[in-house]
């Protein structure tokens, strides 16, 4: 193996590697502040790629759908007093029943107007949640606190980093293993070619709305893990602002490819949390890096990435080999 | 849906011969029920209207008909469910319009909307100009922006439709925390001018209401037959319809689609810039209304169909009678779910006609 | 009614303010060979979309293996026993050509939503691995099919019909685009395919589909013009008359 294969190899270890090391090297703050919110803003940033890169559905309901979750286990964790576990799995079957719905009502639809019903849709539950007292705009739901055995995300983050951490890398490698089964392989043939697929025998839409309902549950997982992380959620976590802010998130990471969505939520969560200090308009220094990318650069951080590795690879193969692709 | 009463009994293979059995009457007999099958989700859902109407009504005059009866308040309810669906017609149009005739997404549309609204306030409060004037500056001001947003970042990747919606909604990320910098967090108002200002008398119960308001319908009306007429009739639009279905036979053809679809572009832009005035005179401007009025934008372009002006104009006065109706008519303690009704039109929507009550149905 | 494969009653397919299709009725016969032909513009490929479910027939009746499938989608048509191309290639870019095969052998088989990976998948491989072996693409497997060239791709299109074990097959211009020594090879997998398949082949190119075919159906402007064997239809002056008299196709 060349040193460079080496070196690509241990850049995805390297990184695991510094996560792990998050809590005991970097601290308290930079776990709970930066640690936390890149793990679940990642994750449901995963959801949106999933959907996008395998589905060929880029969904702006994940929020809505990550609030969902998070509200409802909010509500019942606080108001109810259920048991966390309990309260976390109902909040997250209840966005993936959620999810289903919307995505039987929006897999008739591709492309741009897909993008147009599912922001509907999940404007519409911000609203909805919005004008229920329990939930509130700003006010929401306090005191949400994760099951005791993972400890207070807060003042003791440790514990409960390594579980965002691995619960992440579950997903992950489920989202993996999904995409060469049947289904996911069916899945990737709906995003290329629908029509195709149907001659063959498939039905889109089925395919479309189970791999909504999986993106669903997901970002409900996502929504739960944030609620806890904050010990509290409102209906303005949901907002407009957030939706875009995630799709940032994704699109910044690269949209095509799962790992992005993590360095993005990493990436966002920096610039969101040192942006201040340099400037009051980090929104628009966001928004400006997000448009370059989307002009330049449509697969992201992780694209730019590839295209390195590619014409690295390419030097080294030396100015002889001229075989193309 | 189809006769499937098929009685293969004698038949054999007939070269070019009509199947004795399944002749011309069973044919018409399958058409009949297609067509049933087409129309019939428009009939469910206007029974639905019909239905939900008719609750509104039964309050309405279950005190009678006399000005002490909830009539008089039915009737300003009603008022204001026009206005306000003239308002959304107003913004919803150039969303319709730039879509429909050109395919491209402005999800930026509501951040056009809420900065004309601000452009024209700031020219009325603190220039002091004139409303007439500033509703006018305001409308070409967002008409210009408009343009040179699709002259630099989507003139070039027509066709790619996400990534013009990706583009758009980076912008609009960029505009709402500009506009957030530069107007502040809290709402304001545009004053209308004198001459529309104050209240009409209505030809009963000795009501009254505000002559903005009403100019606002008027307005609406006004420019939606201009457009119709506009897109219909004229030269220009047929042009520009020609650049949509066609654009490289149109472009052999001589027609300079690039013009055409800037003009487009830019009375789009200006219907927004238009309607975020008239919003921030009945309503307010403040952070926040871009996005609302985007998504009552798309509903109605979803609603009512894609590149559909009758749809648009359909959607925008099922979204407000729903919004207005729902506030008023709801039990209390209800109001949440005024929201849940919109999703509920949504999605009876898309279930049964997702291309829109208007749209054309993809093939 | 046994032997009959397919059977078109009044069809007709009416939008974009014209009859692409108008009144067709049309049989056609276990194991038959049939090639439909027609200058451009006869509303051949619109024929086979409303066979194939893909789009819905304005009027008329279609049956495929005796059952009335006017108001089935494709893909419940398909899951009867028929497969299809498409005019211009649609293969899944995205996909390895095993995996488009793969699909293809899945597609009318149970189990297309597993999540599991089960000793059924190594059978569905080997039926897509031999249906690249017969049109050539043994090689080609790993290859992601969007970065094919045409020629392959359209022998990817083919494979896929017939790694389906379908019933009937729709082919529409399988020849379109190829060299000659490519049409060569693909005549002979047509003759070459089992006769318990029908097969439908559409070509505006007739070299191919009369080699193949038993019976030709002539399509002009919507309608069916005649039918015959290879022999009758070449010495049919009408024939000759809507391919030569009108110039090019409308």
């Amino acid at each position: 193996m060349t040193a460079y294969q080496l070196l690509r190899r241990a850049i995805p270890v390297a990184v695991l590697a510094l996560a792990v090391l998050t809590p005991p090297v970097f601290g308290t703050y930079a776990t709970s502040a930066i640690g936390l919110k890149t793990l679940w803003l990642g994750l449901v940033a995963a959801s949106l790629t999933f959907l996008a890169s395998y589905g060929g559905m880029v969904s702006l309901a994940q929020v809505g759908l990550f609030g969902v979750a998070g509200l409802f286990t909010a509500w019942l964790s606080v108001d109810q007093k259920l048991d966390p576990w309990l309260a976390a799995g109902a909040g997250i079957g209840l966005a993936a029943v959620i999810g289903l719905v919307f995505g039987a009502l929006a897999s008739g639809s591709v492309g741009v107007y897909f993008l147009m019903i599912t922001l509907a849709l999940a404007m519409i539950s911000y609203n909805v949640f919005a004008a229920v007292p329990q939930f509130g705009l700003h006010e929401g739901i306090n005191g949400v606190f994760p099951p005791a055995v993972l400890g207070d995300p807060v003042l003791a983050p440790t514990t409960y980093f390594y579980f965002c951490l691995a619960a992440s890398l579950v997903v992950f490698a489920l989202i993996r293993y999904l995409v060469r089964t049947p289904f996911g392989i069916a899945l990737q043939g709906v995003r290329d070619e629908p029509t195709r697929m149907a001659a063959l025998g498939f039905n889109p839409r089925v395919y479309r709305t189970l791999a909504f309902g999986l993106g669903a549950a997901i970002a409900g997982l996502a929504g739960v893990l944030s609620v806890w992380s904050n010990t509290r959620m409102s209906a303005g976590s949901i907002s407009l602002e957030v939706t875009i802010d995630v799709l940032a998130a994704a699109v910044i990471g690269g949209l095509w490819r799962l790992e992005g969505a993590w360095l993005g939520a990493f990436v966002f969560t920096v610039l969101e949390i040192y942006g201040p200090a340099f400037t009051d308009r980090y929104v628009t220094i966001i928004g400006a890096i997000f448009l370059v990318i989307v002009l330049l650069s449509p697969g992201g951080l992780v694209g730019i990435g590839s295209r390195i590795d590619a014409a690295v690879r390419r030097v080294l193969a030396g100015p002889v080999a001229g075989e193309g692709r | 849906m189809t006769d499937t009463t098929s009685n293969h009994g004698a038949s054999s293979p007939t070269r070019g011969r009509p199947d004795p059995i399944g002749g011309p009457a069973s044919i018409a007999r399958s058409s009949w029920r297609r067509t049933l099958a087409a129309r019939g989700p428009a009939l469910i859902g206007f029974g639905l209207v019909v239905l939900g109407l008719g609750g509104v009504l039964a309050q309405a005059l279950s005190k009678g008909l006399g000005p002490t009866g909830n009539l008089p308040i039915f009737i300003l309810v009603s008022m204001n469910a026009l206005a306000l669906a003239g308002l959304y017609f107003l913004a919803g149009s150039g969303l319709t319009l730039i879509f429909g005739l050109m395919r491209v997404v402005n999800m930026a549309h509501g951040s056009l909307y809420l900065l004309g609204g601000y452009i024209a306030w700031s020219l009325t409060s603190k220039a002091g100009l004139d409303w007439f004037l500033a509703i006018g500056v305001a409308t070409i001001a967002i008409g210009v922006v408009g343009l040179v947003m699709e002259e630099v970042f989507l003139r070039w990747n027509l066709g790619q439709d996400l990534r013009q919606a990706l583009i758009t909604i980076a912008i609009s990320l960029i505009l709402a925390d500009q506009m957030l910098a530069n107007f502040g967090a809290m709402a304001q108002t545009i004053t209308p001018p004198p001459v529309l200002s104050g209240s009409a008398p209505l030809p009963v119960y000795d009501l009254r209401y505000p002559i903005f308001k009403l100019v606002t319908i008027g307005v609406a009306l006004g420019i939606g037959i201009l457009l119709w007429v506009w897109i219909q009739r004229t030269r220009f639009g047929i042009l520009v319809r020609a650049g949509i279905d066609d654009g490289a036979m149109a472009a052999a053809l001589g027609v300079n689609v690039r013009v055409v679809f800037a003009v487009a572009f830019f009375i789009g832009s200006c219907l927004a810039g238009l309607a975020g005035v008239f919003g921030g005179t009945i309503l307010s401007l403040a952070p926040g209304l871009d996005g609302a009025f985007l998504l009552s934008s798309i509903i109605i372009v979803i609603v009512g169909g894609m590149g559909s002006l009758i749809g648009a104009a359909v959607g925008a006065l099922l979204l407000a009678v729903i919004q207005s109706y729902a506030a008023v008519y709801l039990p209390s303690g209800w109001s949440p779910y005024a929201m849940v009704l919109t999703f509920v039109l949504v999605a009876a929507v898309l279930a049964l006609k997702p291309s829109g009550l208007f749209g054309r149905a993809s093939a | 009614m046994d032997g009959t494969v397919l059977r078109l009653v009044g069809v007709t397919k009416y939008f974009a303010g014209v009859h692409a299709v108008e009144n067709v009725d049309l049989v056609v016969g276990a194991g038959e060979r049939r090639a439909i032909l027609g200058p451009n513009g006869a509303g051949k490929t619109t024929l086979f979309n409303v066979i194939a479910g893909a789009m819905p027939a304005t009027s008329g009746r279609v049956e495929l293996f005796g059952r009335d499938v006017t108001d089935l989608p494709a893909w419940s048509r398909t899951r009867m026993g028929l497969a299809r191309t498409f005019q211009t290639s649609r293969v899944l870019a995205g996909l390895s050509v095993e995996d488009n095969l793969y699909l293809a052998a899945l597609g009318p088989r149970a189990g297309r939503l597993r999540v599991l990976r089960t000793p059924a998948d190594r059978a569905l491989r080997g039926r897509a691995a031999a249906a690249a072996e017969a049109v050539g693409l043994a090689d080609r497997l790993g290859i992601a099919a969007g970065e094919l060239s045409h020629g392959e791709k359209r022998q990817l299109e083919i494979a896929m019909a017939l790694a389906a074990e379908p019933r009937l097959v729709l082919l529409d211009e399988p020849a379109a685009g190829l060299a000659r020594a490519e049409r060569q090879r693909l005549t002979e997998l047509l003759l070459g395919i089992d006769r318990a398949v029908t097969l439908i082949i559409i070509e505006h190119d007739m070299e191919v589909a009369l080699r193949v075919a038993e019976r030709v159906t002539i399509m002009d402007r919507g309608r069916i013009l005649t039918e015959g064997s290879p022999d009758e239809i070449r010495g049919d002056q009408r024939v000759h008359d809507i391919y030569l008299g009108r110039g090019h196709g409308a």
